[in-house]
């Protein structure tokens, strides 16, 4: 990871540093190419100049020599004896006073030419090597006279030649003299110049040769082999001894016989070897420059990138959760300080959210508990230190009907009040969550069903004391469900719905608090087997149809009958209604069991009809009125045993309409169109208002049994009946009590202008037979 | 006849004109004689002679002939003399001069002296002998040394005009202008007793 780290903070500086060494090594290189070129372009054109230097040294070298021999000659010439000689005519005194005269000056010959130019006498001792000079002389003569000065050819010998007027004292003549072209103007030549220089002559009839030259006889004849190809005049390039060389071939005589050239020579790498010492010198500032440079970028890129890779790794931090340790880098001036001062206020601003992240996922608002997340992890906890513990679930009865009425401030408030007395009694270690809506868990920690039952009615007692919203007391009252660890789930989320389970079971007794146990829950072993039976119960035709019937208080006389379910258990005999209905409704199976009781019912109308009972109440539950194609599937059922609704009538308990009031007004109206009466059942149990009660097409009101039963001992139960009947009445409702157990409950009833009764002091519900004798006893008895 | 000191061009016309004049053997005829130049431009200070069997017959060496040295020149540059005239070179500066002369017509050298050198030179053959100084070479004179009495020079115009015995002549014409070793012109002229008229032309170097 650290190498890894390493490359990766190295791969970014050195892309930056290499980026601008390459730049600046194409720069320096391309620059180094360009002088280069310049330099070898320069150097040769250098040379070349040399070159031509070089030709007007020679040729001044050349004149001077002539000038410095002609004076020489001059002195000869106008010698007194030399006058005198050539003045007697007598060829051999002239000859022999030229010979003696040009020896005086180091002449090789001597010769004298009349005033037309033509040659009179030569002299060259006894060279006979020098016989042709008569005619070269003959040839020059002319230039010799114009210029002064020629060099020619005699012989296999170059000759520089002077020719000086002869005086006595009018011009009478010319004394010529030839100095041999020796190797002194090519050595001065090089000395001053620094070029070699090679004298060829070339005979007309015959092959070049070197006269003289100050290279060695090889290199000369190399030098004269590389300008024998060319006759142009500039300067050619030639490899001597395999060294580049720059030739020039000069002119130095031309005459009919014969021509001299100077081939001039300059060394090219000579030329070229200042400029490499520069070139090397330059190379090695390029060098350092480019390591500087290369330093200088990888230290600067660095610098960049060191802060950066720290950001890195902190940004690694932070992806991991890890928010505490603080960003580097941050008091740095410039944008990597910025970049680090964004990161720290990141980390900062990350950090404050998931806190307020992890408060909102594990914590409720509303009353700063604990929430479900976090309850079902404390749970979690708690199971796995191993010691055994309880879990509370409790659901807040009518919370619903607080918020309609008093409005949702208020239900909150509720709930924070809700939550502030669970805080009130539970102990130290213990845990109270809100789950959601109106439920609220607690954990005993280390508690068995002792420990959970004192806190169950520890609870309740906080509850007793209603809760003043607004000055308005709320009554609290709670469904309790308790279920254990390890007794009751292995594991925290069945354990929690194990208590929710016993919860909705203690809310539907209405008994404070209720333990888990296996027959309350609908998904256990044996509430499955318990459903399948029920299934099998319908196909089998275990359910009894049971009546209970009512009368009319005024006169006694048989008005109705509410319909009833009992299960004719092949192994268990009569089972009672509390044991399998509650677990319908919860399933769902209820549903079933109501369109069985209304086709049973449907099919016997006629029937009963025939005996008296001129309405049949069937209870529909809170599932029935939320199934939307209820009226339709009591459509059907009508139709197929032809029977009227008008003569059915169904009561919905004040609880299963308030459940969802919308939907429950809108099936309750479709029910009404078709003819069905109906009626509230358990009244003055619920919430409802009675604004929503008079929007609702009801026809009947069914006090609940508790008011009615109480109705002999507590005057104020009295009154409820009386006022509700009343209400009633007002609203052009019929009211049935239920309940009526004595027959001073139903004179009380009739005095308080009650339409119908039902209860034990009539008759306990019966099965279809049962029922039919006790209206024909009834009958026997009225009659 | 001696003409005592033919000094200047005028005065020794003016010799010659009476030498021409004063034998009056035979009837002189004026000769007129013009010299030009190729471009023909007069040309002054040309020496004319005529010669002929009888001009040299006549002929007689002349006396007291002076060439000085004065202020390092020859005076004059330019002297005619007949054959046999003796000629003396009177040094008048104050260094020493060495006249010679390699020309044919008269070899001969006084070596440094000052003064009159005793011995006159005699100019025994005709033809023309340039004088020179071998210790100042820009000195330079010319004798020409004619073998007959009638001789001159031109004027300004390049003419010279004189009386001449009527005969046969071959009329020579030379100048100092002209090429080291030339020659003097030569061309006939017949002189009747009437005169005559000739024109000479010279290439001389200008």
């Amino acid at each position: 990871m650290k190498p890894l780290r390493v490359f990766g903070r190295w791969r970014l500086s050195t892309r930056m540093a290499a980026a601008s060494l390459l730049l600046l090594l194409a720069l320096q290189l391309s620059s180094l190419a360009a002088i280069r070129g310049s330099i070898e372009a320069n150097a040769r054109a250098q040379l070349s100049e040399r070159l031509a230097v070089g030709e007007r040294i020679w040729q001044r070298l050349l004149e001077q020599r002539a000038a410095k021999l002609g004076q020489g000659a001059s002195l000869l010439a106008a010698d007194y004896g030399l006058r005198s000689a050539i003045g007697s005519d007598d060829e051999d005194t002239i000859v022999s006073a030229l010979d003696n005269h040009g020896a005086r000056i180091g002449a090789a010959l001597t010769a004298l030419l009349d005033t037309k130019l033509l040659v009179r006498a030569v002299a060259h001792g006894d060279d006979t090597t020098l016989r042709p000079a008569t005619i070269v002389l003959g040839s020059i003569a002319e230039q010799l006279a114009k210029d002064g000065s020629a060099v020619a050819m005699v012989g296999a010998r170059a000759f520089q030649f002077v020719m000086v007027p002869v005086r006595a004292p009018l011009v009478v003549g010319w004394v010529a003299m030839g100095f041999e072209l020796d190797r002194g103007p090519i050595d001065e030549l090089q000395a001053v110049a620094g070029l070699h220089g090679t004298l060829v002559a070339q005979p007309r009839d015959g092959a070049a040769r070197v006269l003289h030259s100050s290279f060695e006889p090889a290199l000369a004849q190399a030098a004269l082999d590389g300008t024998a190809t060319t006759d142009h005049g500039g300067a050619v390039e030639a490899t001597l001894d395999a060294m580049p060389w720059l030739l020039r071939p000069v002119a130095v005589s031309q005459t009919p016989r014969a021509r001299v050239q100077l081939l001039l020579a300059g060394s090219i790498d000579d030329a070229v070897a200042p400029y490499r010492a520069l070139q090397w010198t330059l190379l090695l500032v390029t060098l350092v420059g480019l390591a500087l440079f290369a330093a200088g970028s990888v230290w600067t890129a660095r610098r960049v990138t060191q802060p950066l890779s720290a950001l890195v790794r902190a940004s690694v931090r932070l992806g991991r959760g890890d928010y505490d340790a603080p960003i580097a880098h941050i008091r740095e001036r410039g944008e990597v300080g910025e970049l680090a001062r964004a990161f720290d206020h990141m980390r900062l601003n990350i950090a404050a959210q998931q806190q307020e992240i992890r408060h909102l996922a594990y914590r409720d608002r509303l009353t700063g508990l604990p929430n479900r997340v976090r309850f079902r992890d404390t749970v979690i906890g708690a199971i796995g230190r191993g010691q055994p513990l309880a879990v509370i679930m409790l659901d807040l009865d009518r919370f619903k009907h607080v918020n309609d009425v008093l409005g949702y401030a208020s239900g909150d408030r509720l709930l924070q009040g809700v939550a502030e007395r669970l805080r009130g009694v539970v102990r130290e270690g213990d845990t109270i969550a809100r789950l959601g809506g109106d439920e609220f868990a607690l954990l005993l920690d280390n508690a068995d069903a002792e420990r959970a039952q004192a806190m169950a009615v520890r609870i309740a007692a906080a509850f007793e004391m209603p809760l003043q919203l607004d000055d308005q007391p709320v009554d609290l009252s709670a469904g309790l469900g308790i279920a254990l660890w390890p007794q009751h789930s292995a594991d925290a989320d069945t354990l929690l719905s194990r208590a929710e389970v016993a919860m909705y079971a203690a809310k539907r007794r209405t008994a404070g608090a209720q333990f888990y146990d296996a027959s309350l829950d609908s998904a256990s072993a044996q509430n499955l087997s318990l459903l399948s039976e029920l299934r099998e119960a319908v196909e089998q035709g275990q359910f009894r149809l049971y009546l209970q019937p009512k009368v009319r208080v005024a006169d006694g006389t048989l008005c109705g009958a509410e319909a009833l379910v009992r299960w004719q258990h092949p192994q268990r005999g009569l089972v009672p209604p509390l044991e399998f209905i509650p677990f319908a409704e919860q399933t769902g199976f209820i549903r079933q069991l109501t369109l069985w009781m209304f086709a049973e019912v449907a099919r016997r109308q006629s029937a009963l009809v025939a005996l008296g009972v001129a309405r049949v109440s069937i209870n529909l539950s809170t599932r029935d009125l939320l199934d939307v194609e209820l009226p339709e599937k009591l459509d059907a059922l009508l139709a197929q045993h032809r029977a009227s609704a008008q003569r059915l009538c169904l009561e919905i308990t004040e609880s299963a309409i308030m459940d969802d009031p919308e939907r429950a007004e809108a099936t309750l109206q479709r029910l009404a169109q078709r003819g069905f009466k109906l009626s509230i059942d358990d009244f003055g149990t619920g919430y409802s208002s009675l604004a929503y009660l008079k929007r609702l097409p009801v026809h009947e009101l069914k006090i609940d049994k508790s008011f009615v039963m109480a109705m002999e001992r507590d005057d104020s139960d009295a009154k409820i009946v009386r006022s509700t009947t009343d209400l009633a009445h007002g609203l052009g409702l019929s009211v049935v009590a239920e309940g009526v157990e004595n027959a001073s409950i139903l004179q009380r009833l009739n005095a308080l202008g009650c339409d119908e009764a039902q209860g034990y002091h009539l008759s306990k519900p019966l099965d279809v037979a049962a029922f039919e004798a006790w209206v024909a006893k009834r009958e026997l008895a009225t009659a | 006849m001696l003409i005592q000191r033919p000094l200047t061009r005028r005065t020794a016309a003016a010799a010659l004109g009476a030498a021409a004049w004063l034998p009056a053997v035979r009837a002189a005829g004026a000769v007129e004689v013009r010299v030009t130049d190729d471009a023909e431009r007069a040309l002054s200070g040309a020496v004319v002679f005529l010669e002929s069997a009888e001009a040299r017959a006549q002929v007689k060496p002349l006396a007291g002939v002076e060439i000085a040295q004065e202020q390092r020149r020859f005076v004059p540059e330019v002297s005619i003399v007949t054959v046999g005239s003796a000629v003396s070179f009177p040094n008048r500066d104050v260094v020493r001069h060495h006249v010679y002369s390699f020309s044919p017509a008269k070899r001969f050298e006084i070596k440094l002296y000052v003064g009159t050198p005793a011995q006159p030179v005699v100019f025994d053959q005709p033809g023309i002998a340039v004088l020179g100084c071998n210790i100042h070479d820009q000195m330079a004179a010319w004798v020409v040394i004619v073998d007959t009495p009638w001789y001159g020079r031109t004027d300004e115009q390049g003419r010279w005009s004189g009386a001449v015995p009527a005969g046969r002549y071959r009329l020579r014409a030379w100048h100092p202008a002209l090429a080291v070793g030339a020659t003097p012109s030569d061309q006939a002229l017949v002189v009747d007793p009437t005169g005559a008229r000739a024109a000479v032309k010279l290439a001389v170097a200008r």
